[in-house]
């Protein structure tokens, strides 16, 4: 293509060809191809990363499954996300660990959440913590439906789940 | 016995050694998690106990308005002034004024550094957010044990 245009001209016979590394062809003398590859810089380069993302590594997992049209509320002194009962509000609807509640409802979910925690663990005393997500906007109208269930189920502990800022 | 010379200079095979290095960068790109979940921890009193048994300990109550007022009241504390135990932080441009509120909050715990405990009062109309940006601020003029009481 570039032959039977006006580049012909300007590229393959231009100023450009008298200046190429690769092959000049105004210079006679053979160059070699192969060339060594510095490998150093690119293990410094590559264990940073690592380093980085190691530094970065959670080993704790997901916990939340946070919606597309769900923001958390954003805190700076927040503590570390634990594994518990998981009490969502996503537009408008309440799940305890993903089973769709209402404000009727929470309190029996609740109440047969803490006997499988008690038939599982018969020899300790009831945590009674749960965690809840909700979305930043939502009014506290809502969540205290939420909070009033809780407390009738015997959760004393409320983690409320935040976005580090 | 006739030795002969060999060279101590070795090159490392560096390979499998990037090998290992992309290896460990993919599966720690794959996992990672981007985005930081903390929580806020807030105690609720269930009503177990005899109001005898209840320590009482210096608290302070955040009455939080629709306007964007909020309303402080400091209980069981003889540290703190006359001027200090019931006053009023005022919304600014019917917005919560975090700073005043931050200042506020600073003057108390110097006037009585036992205050540990922030109780919040919100109203129904009151943001989810709002209330979480009150709990850090508690937190963050050195409260610990933080409440939010019901409607």
């Amino acid at each position: 293509m570039i032959s039977d245009g006006i580049l012909k001209t300007s590229v393959l016979t231009g100023t450009l060809e008298g200046h190429s590394i690769i092959s000049p062809r105004g210079a006679k003398m053979k160059r070699q191809v192969a060339a060594d590859l510095l490998l150093t810089a690119l293990i410094d380069a590559f264990s940073i990363l690592v380093i980085f993302l190691l530094m970065n590594f959670s080993s704790t997992g997901e916990i939340l499954m946070i919606g597309k049209n769900q923001e958390l509320p954003k805190a700076s002194l927040a503590a570390v996300l634990e594994r518990n009962p998981v009490i969502k509000i996503d537009e408008g609807k309440l799940y305890v660990e993903d089973k769709l509640v209402d404000a009727n409802t929470i309190t029996a979910e609740l109440l047969e959440l803490r006997k499988k925690y008690q038939e599982l663990h018969p020899n300790e005393a009831f945590p009674g913590v749960a965690t809840i997500q909700a979305d930043r906007r939502v009014k506290y109208e809502f969540l205290n439906q939420v909070i009033l269930g809780m407390n009738q189920a015997g959760y004393s502990d409320i983690k409320f789940a935040v976005v580090l800022k | 016995m006739k030795h002969s010379k060999k060279h101590l200079d070795f090159e490392v095979n560096l390979i499998p050694f990037i090998d290992l290095l992309s290896v460990s960068i993919c599966f720690l790109l794959i996992t990672a998690v981007w985005l930081n979940v903390g929580s806020m921890d807030v105690k609720q009193a269930v009503g177990g106990q005899a109001q005898e048994d209840t320590k009482k300990s210096p608290l302070v109550w955040v009455r939080m308005t629709a306007q964007g007022d909020l309303d402080l009241e400091v209980q069981q504390s003889s540290l703190i002034p006359a001027t200090l135990r019931k006053f009023r932080v005022a919304q600014q441009d019917s917005k919560v004024n975090w700073e005043e509120l931050e200042k506020a909050l600073v003057n108390l715990r110097q006037a009585d550094p036992s205050i540990n405990t922030g109780l919040i009062q919100p109203t129904a109309s009151t943001a989810y957010e709002e209330i979480i940006d009150v709990m850090d601020k508690l937190k963050k003029s050195g409260m610990t044990d933080l409440g939010v009481s019901p409607l």
